[in-house]
């Protein structure tokens, strides 16, 4: 099992876990997370910014715990769109409601926005280069890798035990390695691990 | 590239707007929808331009892809950018806020502890099928692989290590190989 130095989240600082953001000590400021948001957008390469959030707003600023984060994320699959997109305009809401799910939207997408055109005006200059696609498969790989240290980190952290790594491995077996489509895979383990987590007893 | 036309700009939110609501699981469930569209319905892109569009919107940062970006100026300048990307993002933002919304109304309940408990391995689990898939997906094999498993373990050694760097390097080491 892989050790983080992460504090359990009842030593953090400010570390009201489940009380909600009315327990929060500073209100974070739109400006700040703008900027935060922003800065994510423009720094998360390769795809998969839900990796990026939960490693910038989780580990990194600790606005918001992992079982807030991860419950969000899950909730999420029930609603179509970018996992990324759906995750900050949560975390915006939660942190300072409407306002906040605006500002962080909007920070989130205003880089890649300004970067994707420069790219694509940049492009006709390049077109394809063997080398220039190694190096993408290069960052691919390594965006990969974040995604698997999420992945990990947060199967050890939010629900340690057995039965969390037990609904983590059915969800890789049905989702990752057999291909089957993911709705109904959640649909049927999702009930089941709610079920599992009102009789379980409380660890903490 | 034509400057938007308005029946251009229309089209392009009556593409992406819908895809926004079909894309269950992110926005990779829909790619082959907007390569359908671009390409054979609408003639917005040849095959070949839809790849390297593809392939530009993998290498900048951001959500997902911003494909439907690249789609929008390559059809109407910025303002299909502009059009294209909020209603490829819009629909699902806006879905996703209504139910932040009623979840926060629950706050507190046994059922609303044992919902963020029941799924977090659930979740965990797709982030790694996540992972799987793409690896599955990439045509540069075992290399590849044999990356993504040491940025694993560096970051699960090292959690504050900062990712770029990572990448960085990732995109020197193929580079490198590449031109040897």
């Amino acid at each position: 099992m892989p050790q983080t130095n992460l504090p359990h989240p009842e030593e953090r600082p400010g570390g009201a876990r489940r009380e909600g953001r009315t327990a929060r000590s500073p209100v974070i400021g739109l400006t700040r997370m703008f900027l935060a948001f922003l800065w994510l957008g423009c720094t998360s390469f390769g795809g998969g910014t839900a990796g990026w959030l939960y490693r910038e707003m989780v580990l990194k600023r600790r606005w918001l715990d992992e079982a807030t984060f991860l419950s969000d994320f899950a909730l999420g699959q029930a609603i179509p769109g970018s996992n990324g997109v759906k995750l900050t305009v949560q975390i915006g809401q939660r942190l300072r409601g409407a306002a906040g799910a605006v500002t962080a939207l909007v920070g989130l997408l205003a880089g890649p926005f300004a970067i994707v055109l420069a790219v694509g005006a940049a492009y006709a200059g390049f077109g394809e280069n063997r080398i220039l696609q190694q190096m993408l498969d290069g960052v691919a790989a390594a965006v990969i890798g974040l995604t698997f240290a999420t992945g990990l980190n947060s199967m050890t952290q939010s629900r340690p035990g057995l039965t969390g790594a037990i609904l983590a491995a059915a969800t890789v077996l049905g989702v990752g390695v057999l291909r089957w489509p993911m709705l109904p895979v959640v649909a049927v383990l999702a009930p089941l691990g709610i079920a599992l987590a009102l009789v379980e007893p409380r660890r903490r | 590239m034509s400057e938007g036309s308005g029946g251009a700009l229309i089209a392009l939110g009556l593409v992406f707007a819908p895809l926004s609501l079909l894309s269950f699981g992110g926005g990779n469930a829909v790619i082959a929808d907007i390569a359908q569209q671009s390409i054979a319905v609408h003639h917005w892109t040849s095959e070949r331009e839809f790849a390297d569009l593809f392939a530009l919107s993998r290498a900048a940062p951001g959500p997902g892809s911003m494909l439907a970006t690249l789609i929008g100026w390559k059809v109407a300048g910025v303002s299909g950018a502009l059009i294209a990307t909020t209603a490829f993002y819009l629909p699902s933002a806006l879905l996703v806020f209504g139910a932040a919304r009623l979840w926060g109304r629950w706050r507190c309940s046994v059922w609303h502890e044992a919902i963020e408990r029941g799924l977090a391995p659930i979740a965990a689990g797709l982030f790694l099928s996540g992972g799987i898939v793409v690896l599955h997906a990439s045509p540069a094999g075992w290399p590849v692989w044999a990356a993504a498993i040491v940025t694993t373990a560096a970051l699960l050694r090292w959690p504050s290590l900062h990712p770029v760097p990572l990448l960085l390097a990732g995109a020197a080491l193929f580079g490198l190989v590449a031109v040897l």
